[in-house]
Order: C-alpha cells, then sequence, then structure tokens
C-alpha cells in the first residue's frame, strides 16, 4: 500500500501522539518498516514531542520489577544442575505429568528450553501454567484471563508446601502472556512444595504475607519425565 | 550534567548493554525508570500494568540496544517511545474511565506548573513548548490529553465534551500548526 505523502506525515504524528490506535497503528507500524522516508518522519515528531514527557513527575516503580527484567534478560543457556533441586518438589503420578505436558506444548509456542516441571492452575478452566525452565525462573503464562477485576486488586501466586503455611511467590497480571518470577535456586520458599495456587489480594498483594483473599485457582505440580 | 552529558552518559549505558554489560543496564535502568514508569503510568493508569510496560520496555531496550545507534535519537526519546508506544499497546486490552490530569494539560504552557526539571530536558522541551503555546487553547489541551494520557479521539470527545468531529479537527490541525512551528524553530531538524 502506497500512501499520499500528506496522508503519511499525518498518520506519523497521530502516530506518535498516541491517537492512532487499534488496527490503523498496526498497519502504520508495518508500512514504516519498510519505508524510510515515513521512518524519518516518526523520527522527527517523537524528536519534537517527546521532551513533554519530562513534565511528568517521576514515580519510583517498585523492586520487583527489576527482578522481573533481570530474570527476563538473563542468559539463556544455563547449564547449571538443575535436578537436584527440584527433586525436593513432591512426584506426581507420571500419567498426571504426561498429560499436562502435552497440554504445555500445545499452548506454548515454542519454548526455549525444556520445563523441569509444569503445573497448570486452574478453577473451571485453566487459567495459567506455571513451569520452571532454568534453574531460576519461573514462567507464569496466562492462558485464560479473567474477565473482570478490580483496578485496586492483585494476583499473588503462592507455594503451596506439603505442611505449613504458603509462601509468597509473588504477584501476576490477569492478562495473556508470560511473567517471569526469579526464584533462587535454593530459595527456602519452593522447598517441599507440593502445588501453587493464586489468590485475589488487594493491590500490590497481601500485606500479612500470607493470602487473605479468595483463592482463584490452583495446580499441583508435576514434574516433566526426561527420556 | 549538562544535557549533552548526560544524554552521552544514557548513549554510553545503551552501547555496553549492547555488549551484554548487566551493570550498564541496571545503571540505565536507574537512571531513566521512574521517569518512564511515570510516563506509562499517566497511559495505562494502573500500577500492575504500569509495572508490565516498564517490564516489557526495558527487555525490549536490553534486546534492541544494538539497534540504537541507528535510531539516530536522544537516548531518553528512544527510550520514552519503547516505554509509550508498549503502554497504548497495553491499555488498549483494559481501558476503564479516564481519571485524567487536567492540570497537566491545561497548564502545559505554565513553567510553574511543572514539576522542577532536570536542566537537561529544558533546551529539548524549549522549541515544543513554545509552538505549543501557539496554538488555541482547546487545540492545546486535547493534544496534550492525547499525549500523556494516550487518549483515543472517542475518550477525548466524551472527556471535553465536544462531538467527535472537532476533537478530530483539532488535533489534525493542532498537529499541522506545530509542524509549522517546530520547522521554523529548526526543532525537526536532527540536533
Amino acid at each position: 500500500m502506497r500512501l499520499s505523502p500528506t496522508a503519511a506525515q499525518e498518520l506519523a504524528a497521530q502516530y506518535v501522539l498516541g491517537t492512532l490506535r487499534g488496527r490503523a497503528r498496526r498497519r502504520f507500524e508495518s508500512l514504516v518498516r519498510d519505508d524510510r522516508a515515513l521512518a524519518a518522519e516518526v523520527a522527527r515528531w517523537e524528536h519534537a514531542l517527546t521532551p513533554l514527557a519530562e513534565r511528568v513527575p517521576a514515580v519510583e516503580p517498585p523492586k520487583r520489577v527489576w527482578s522481573q527484567i533481570e530474570a527476563r534478560t538473563a542468559p539463556r543457556s544455563a547449564p547449571a544442575a538443575r535436578t537436584g533441586f527440584w527433586r525436593g518438589f513432591g512426584l506426581i503420578a507420571a500419567g498426571l505429568a504426561s498429560v499436562l505436558l502435552a497440554f504445555f506444548v500445545f499452548i506454548s509456542s515454542g519454548p526455549r528450553s525444556e520445563p523441569v516441571f509444569v503445573a497448570v492452575l486452574a478453577d473451571t478452566a485453566p487459567r495459567m501454567v506455571v513451569s520452571m525452565h532454568q534453574p531460576d525462573i519461573l514462567r507464569v503464562r496466562v492462558v485464560k484471563p479473567w474477565g473482570a477485576m478490580k483496578a485496586d486488586q492483585s494476583l499473588e501466586l503462592w507455594a503451596m508446601p506439603k505442611q505449613g503455611a504458603p509462601r509468597s511467590l509473588g504477584l501476576v497480571t490477569n492478562a495473556m502472556g508470560d511473567t517471569m518470577i526469579k526464584v533462587a535456586e535454593n530459595d527456602p520458599r519452593v522447598r517441599d512444595v507440593s502445588a501453587l495456587a493464586v489468590s485475589m489480594e488487594p493491590m500490590g498483594g497481601s500485606p500479612t504475607g500470607q493470602p487473605t483473599g479468595a483463592v482463584v485457582c490452583h495446580g499441583m505440580l508435576a514434574p516433566v519425565k526426561r527420556t | 550534567m549538562t544535557l549533552e552529558a548526560a544524554q552521552a552518559r544514557l548513549a554510553g549505558l545503551i552501547a555496553k548493554s549492547a555488549l551484554g554489560d548487566r551493570a550498564a543496564f541496571a545503571e540505565l535502568y536507574r537512571a531513566t525508570s521512574s521517569k518512564l514508569f511515570a510516563v506509562s503510568l499517566r497511559i495505562v493508569r494502573e500500577r500492575p500494568l504500569a509495572e508490565e510496560a516498564l517490564q516489557d520496555s526495558f527487555v525490549n531496550i536490553w534486546n534492541h540496544a544494538s539497534d540504537y545507534a541507528q535510531a539516530k535519537s536522544a537516548p531518553t526519546t528512544w527510550m520514552t517511545a519503547i516505554v509509550r508506544n508498549r503502554s497504548l499497546d497495553i491499555v488498549r486490552r483494559t481501558r476503564e474511565e479516564p481519571d485524567i490530569d487536567d492540570t497537566l494539560a491545561a497548564n502545559l504552557v505554565d513553567p510553574r506548573a511543572a514539576p522542577p526539571r532536570e536542566a537537561e530536558a529544558r533546551a529539548e522541551a524549549h522549541s515544543i513548548q513554545h509552538c505549543l503555546e501557539e496554538l488555541d487553547a482547546e487545540q492545546r489541551q486535547t493534544i496534550a490529553l492525547a499525549f500523556f494520557h494516550g487518549l483515543t479521539h472517542s475518550e477525548l470527545a466524551d472527556h471535553l465534551r465536544r462531538p467527535l468531529g472537532t476533537v478530530k479537527t483539532h488535533i489534525r490541525r493542532g498537529l499541522l500548526k506545530l509542524k509549522d512551528c517546530l520547522m521554523r524553530a529548526g526543532a525537526t531538524e536532527r540536533g
């Protein structure tokens, strides 16, 4: 598709301003990739408008944002021994594990490395698939978000040990896609854990360190059988 | 620190990040995350969504740090554009009743309304600031609301209680006037 120069310039301005939205925005982005003049126009508007963003008073993001960025940008190849640690997770019937693995492979668009274990967290339907891909990264993949959730609430993921109280693993989002949570290799929170659960908490997570709201989904851990 | 020195420092950190220097990447995050988080928060309005946008954006910055050299723009411009784009993507999933900061939009040209800014931002902000003053009040307000809060045309119409067509015209004419002014000011030339 070719745009007239005037139309292209106007779209570039509206793209940077943010008023070009939805499918039109996607289409414009794909045009920009192949059109240097258009890309230059976008760059000019970005150069002109973005300094305005300096006027917004700074807001400190919570520490967990950086932990998750670190986890997601960690080097991909992690050859460290990982089986020992995860042996601590209770062994579940191998049949169940293979069913879960099949499900995992089905929903996943090509995992980068084989998971060590998977857990499917469900209420009436599967909601999230939690998997361990590297010695210290837990991937939480939301496959079916909840339709309505109040703005002042957060979803919190809990490790459920065989005995004792749940241990918080962090917040997860109510949106399709992946969240990575860094869990240290010797993290006591995941020792002897047999299941995972997600509860509805006030924004920012449980104020008490224990679940305070309803458990909205849960599932058993299943080690992935290695062949 | 002067504008050039501050931007040069950030550009250096991006270049090191491109080579896999995690310490430089951490420093880049420390230097820029609170401003970028604030920018995202205005658009997505919910902290968990802004956290998600910031997280995705920095993963993007890490993965594409080597492309930065080709962007030929100031580091803050490049990073802000990434965060704004991600925030606009995210906000389309979950838009509720907008909670708008009208003061920021209305006082866009009143320097007293701005929080104390880093000196280095002033020079760049100057030309756009000056050009916004040339717009009429309604055009300016409409453009400011769109920029800071990521409002769509119809959200702008609701918020300003104006017909959709009027809002679209304000945006279109306002942007044209801005462009004229910026060209005259030489601000659209790459500096």
